[in-house]
Order: C-alpha cells, then sequence, then structure tokens
C-alpha cells in the first residue's frame, strides 16, 4: 500500500517536473523547428509543424548574409583570449591577496570587489567617449580590454575562496629551498587550483561568449562583429525572412548549449561559488 | 619566507596588471561620466560645465528617469514574488527527483545559457501578433480573445518583458537554492524524520528557515540584476512604446546615442552606479538581521 502510494507520488512528481521543464524548453523546440520552414509557413494556425520540406537554405542563408562562420571566429578569438588573460591575471592577484603580506591588501581587495556591483551599462558611454578620442573603436581589442576588466573581480572571488582553503606547507618548503614568489605561483600553486581556473574560464567564457552590447557599441564595421550580432543583420533588407532568423538564432543558441552541456558542473560551481560565500 | 613574501616589486608585478585594467575600464569611465555629467555636451563641438544641473533635472522632473526605475522596482516584485518562491519548490522537488535530477537540472538551466540576443529575438517572436506562438496557443484552447499585441501594447508590454526576463533568469534561481539544499546536512531530515514531522512540516519548519542566507544572497543578486537589465529592453522594445518599458541601462544608451546628450545621459550612468551600491548597501543590512546559524 505504502509502496503504490510512493510510485503514485513518484509520478506526479515526474509530470509536474516534465510540464516545468517543458515550459522552459519549448520556446526552443519551436525556434529549431521553425527554423527548418518557409517564412510562409510562419503564419499557420499550429505552433508546431513538421515541415514537408526541411528548409537547408535557411541555413544556407544564416551563414551568407549573417556571416555566422566569420563572427564565429571573432567570438572565438574575443572570448578565448578574454578567458585566457583574465584567468593569468586573476590567479597573480589572488595569490598576493591570500598568501603575501602588504598594507593595503584589504582595502584594494574590497575596492575591486565593488566592481561586481557596478552595471556595465554606466561604463558603456564613458568607454566609447574614451574608445573614440583614443581612436580605438573598430579594434577586437576594444572589446577585448573591458571583458577582461569586468571579469577580473568575479574571478578573483572566486579564485581567492578556493586559495585560502589549500593548505601553504608545500609552498614554504619550497621558499625554504630558495624559490622565488613566480616560480611557486606557475609550478606549484597553477597544478593545485586547476579546479578553480576551470571554474573560472568556463565561468567567464559563457559571459562573454554571449556579451552583446558592449560589442554593438564599441564595434563598428562589419568584419570585427561577435557571433550575436548575426541576427542583426536581419533587421533591415532581409527582416521578412524569418525562416533565416530563426536558423541565425539557433546558429547562436547551439555553441553555448553545447558548450553547457560539456561543462555543466564547472559552471554550475562557478555561478553557486560566488553566491554561496556572499 | 617573511621576506619573500612580503617582497615589494614581487607583490608590485602580481597585483598592478589586473588592477590597471580594473581601473582603466571600470574607475576611469565613472569619474569621465561624473565629469561630463557636469556639461552640456551634444557629443560634437564645445560645451559648458553646468554644475549639478543635470542631476538635479533628472531627479527633480525627469518622468522617463522614474519610470524606468519604477520599471525595475515592479521587476523586482515580479521576481521576488513568483520567481523565487517557484524556484524554491522546484529546487525541492528536485532533490526527490533521483537518477533524473541532473536531467531536469540541466533542462532547466539552459535558458539561462543562451545568449540575451536569442532568447529577447525569440520572445519578440512568441509574441508578434502574427506568428507568434503565444497566440497561436491562446487560439487553440479556445482564448481567442485574449490574443493581444503583446509588446506594442503600452499597459501589457512591460509585462511580457517581466515574463521573458524571469523565464530566462528561472533556471539561475533554481540553481542557487538547489545549492542552498545540497548545504543543509542530511542528518537534519533524519531527526526530522525521527520526530515524526512529515513532508510539509520538515520544509516549512525546518529546511526553509535554514535557506534563509540563499534567501538573501539571491534576493540581492536579483535586485541588482533587474536594476541592471537592459539588453532585453533593447533588443525587445529600446523602452517603447512611449517609454513604458524603459529602464536605466537602455534609457543612458538612448539619451546618447539617440538623443545626442552626452552630459545627460553621464549624469545618469553616475545616478545608475551609486542607485546600485547604496541598493546593495541596504539590502545587505536590512537582510542580514534574519539569517539562522545550524
Amino acid at each position: 500500500m505504502d509502496t503504490t502510494m510512493q510510485r503514485g507520488s513518484k509520478i506526479i512528481l515526474f509530470v509536474v517536473m516534465s510540464a516545468i521543464a517543458l515550459v522552459q524548453i519549448f520556446p526552443l523546440i519551436w525556434l529549431v523547428n521553425f527554423s527548418f520552414l518557409k517564412s510562409g509557413d510562419f503564419f499557420g494556425s499550429s505552433f508546431l509543424k513538421w515541415p514537408e520540406a526541411f528548409q537547408w537554405k535557411n541555413y544556407a542563408d544564416a551563414f551568407q548574409y549573417g556571416r555566422v562562420p566569420t563572427y564565429f571566429m571573432n567570438s572565438l578569438f574575443v572570448t578565448l583570449t578574454t578567458v585566457i588573460i583574465s584567468a593569468v591575471l586573476a590567479l597573480m592577484m589572488s595569490y598576493a591577496f591570500t598568501r603575501m603580506n602588504w598594507k593595503l591588501k584589504l582595502p584594494t581587495m574590497n575596492f575591486i570587489m565593488l566592481g561586481m556591483i557596478i552595471p556595465i551599462h554606466a561604463t558603456l558611454l564613458p568607454n566609447f567617449i574614451m574608445f573614440n578620442k583614443l581612436n580605438m573603436l573598430d579594434h577586437l581589442f576594444t572589446l577585448i580590454i573591458p571583458y577582461i576588466a569586468f571579469s577580473i573581480p568575479i574571478s578573483m572571488f572566486i579564485m581567492t575562496g578556493f586559495l585560502e582553503t589549500i593548505p601553504k606547507v608545500i609552498e614554504e618548503s619550497a621558499v625554504i629551498d630558495g624559490a622565488g614568489v613566480f616560480t611557486i605561483l606557475f609550478r606549484i600553486i597553477l597544478p593545485m587550483t586547476k579546479p578553480a581556473i576551470a571554474t573560472i574560464c568556463v565561468l567567464n567564457f559563457i559571459t562573454w561568449w554571449n556579451e552583446f552590447i558592449m560589442a554593438n557599441t564599441f564595434l563598428v564595421s562589419e568584419n570585427l562583429k561577435t557571433l550575436p550580432f548575426s541576427i542583426m543583420k536581419f533587421t533591415g533588407q532581409y527582416s521578412s525572412n524569418y525562416g533565416a532568423q530563426f536558423a541565425v538564432m539557433t546558429c547562436i543558441a547551439i555553441p553555448s548549449i553545447l558548450f553547457y552541456l560539456m561543462f555543466t558542473e564547472q559552471l554550475t560551481k562557478g555561478i553557486t561559488a560566488g553566491a554561496v560565500k556572499g | 619566507m617573511h621576506q619573500v613574501l612580503s617582497n615589494k616589486r614581487t607583490i608590485f608585478l602580481l597585483v598592478v596588471p589586473g588592477f590597471l585594467f580594473f581601473l582603466v575600464m571600470v574607475c576611469v569611465p565613472i569619474a569621465m561620466s561624473v565629469y561630463y555629467g557636469m556639461t552640456d555636451w551634444r557629443g560634437i563641438g564645445d560645451y559648458q560645465m553646468v554644475g549639478f544641473d543635470n542631476f538635479v533635472n533628472i531627479l527633480t522632473q525627469d518622468k522617463v528617469f522614474w519610470r524606468s526605475l519604477w520599471n525595475a522596482v515592479l521587476l523586482v516584485i515580479a521576481t521576488v514574488v513568483l520567481q523565487h518562491p517557484i524556484a524554491i519548490l522546484f529546487a525541492i522537488l528536485l532533490t526527490h527527483m533521483g537518477k533524473w535530477e541532473k536531467l531536469f537540472r540541466v533542462l532547466f538551466f539552459i535558458p539561462a545559457v543562451i545568449s540575451i540576443v536569442v532568447t529577447s529575438k525569440l520572445w519578440s517572436a512568441i509574441y508578434h501578433p502574427n506568428f507568434g506562438l503565444l497566440n497561436k496557443v491562446l487560439e487553440s484552447i479556445g482564448l481567442a480573445t485574449w490574443k493581444q499585441e503583446w509588446l506594442g501594447n503600452p499597459d501589457i508590454a512591460i509585462w511580457s518583458l517581466i515574463l521573458t526576463i524571469m523565464w530566462q533568469g528561472f533556471g539561475y534561481a533554481l540553481l542557487l537554492y538547489y545549492a542552498g539544499l545540497q548545504g543543509i546536512p542530511e542528518d537534519l531530515y533524519e531527526a526530522a524524520k525521527l520526530d515524526g514531522a512529515n513532508h510539509v512540516q520538515l520544509y516549512m519548519k525546518i529546511i526553509i528557515p535554514l535557506l534563509a542566507p540563499m534567501m538573501r544572497v539571491a534576493i540581492i543578486l536579483a535586485v541588482i540584476t533587474c536594476l541592471k537589465q537592459m539588453e532585453t529592453v533593447f533588443l525587445m522594445t529600446n523602452g517603447g512604446p512611449g517609454e513604458s518599458t524603459q529602464f536605466l541601462g537602455n534609457y543612458v544608451y538612448k539619451a546618447a546615442f539617440s538623443s545626442s546628450l552626452y552630459g545627460y545621459g553621464n549624469a545618469i550612468s553616475v545616478l545608475f552606479v551609486i542607485f546600485c551600491l547604496i541598493l546593495t548597501v541596504i539590502l545587505n543590512k536590512f537582510l542580514k538581521k534574519d539569517v539562522g546559524e545550524f
């Protein structure tokens, strides 16, 4: 009796969860489905529709007019450069903040942590003015520099938290053996902090891979745009090509989803690490 | 040991590169905003210092500014009153899913990892008056009279926007509470069961109060995120129709890049930063009181 009841409630639970999961996922199913339809078929009354013929042409249009391949490579370059430099800088800074002794340590740390509260959007306008004056608009580094800057507070937050949990014994013996700080940092600390570095990299990767508003503001030339921008190519001339627009959106969404599926645990850790210590 | 670890030159080399990035890209811009915020600069040509005029005008006369803040408040209320309780409920349900737990966790979180560009454009399509998914669903369940121009009606557009933002953020909230639940020791569940507590009592009396610290963090994060909301607005409505869906970030953008009010836009930026800082301090103070210990 008891077990049938438990079984019953398990099934109800499963159904409820599936229903909500469907609400979360359904728009994406719709997106992929309609990306294979002719634009004219969008206006029918059914909300899911098996295509009479798969319109691969939508994807061809997405690649051609949306310039998906070029923008994909730009995104990859910007994101990877940001991720690597941020990780190295965060490791170096975190070491100085957790292991070394200096007077302004605490105030500097708190000052940097304030950066997590500052909205990116409040710096858009002055940074635009600055880049404009320095004639730096329209260069991929114009994007990478602020990306790194905004990665530093959260990366340091995760890294310092992790470093505090690592015992100092190994480093101490290395110091006695005459090793310098940089040797310790890259030979001893780097291998030990791999999990934290992975978390930081994954979190920064997904953040900057998806970033739109700075890319939209600081880059003017068509050749330098990043992947999220492909969709903006369909606002004017091609705005009634719905099929291609849905195909572009699918192309932008899929790398993020794949990346998440590959690094689910690291990303989960990255997102919760900030909060748990909060 | 002591000498190696307090070598000034080493510390300088470790800290300065990263700190420079932060200083030049985060702090200098804010200082610049303060300066330009005190001018009547219109993007090109000369400008005059006008002191605090911009700031006074924004705070006393600018209806759009206050509308933007009010929209952020609406979003906060919707998030805290609707999204978070649902997220807590589903985080709890998740822990009972056994081998399915991970699958559902991933499914719930997927919208949160997709670029805002996609989710915004996708929801614009869902709200589309002609081929939009929402109107089609309403028609198919016999509610054809409810069909709407979801983003074109000034009374409804803000709620359409809020729904989109909540849909995308749901996975985040869920994940935070799920992590909070993982931090509660197993013995507590056992002990409560031994004392004869049923599921409802267990959660209402023991587990949810223990989630309080996580709620504090999640709510602070949510409030700040709501205030910072911009891309979804920019891509879906650009603040319209008639500024009814305006948010601060987008308003700055519009003032500067569409109306060429660079001085004024910078002043809004400064107030934006100040609001974020003050709000964080207040929330931290205010919510710290009811944190339970275990």
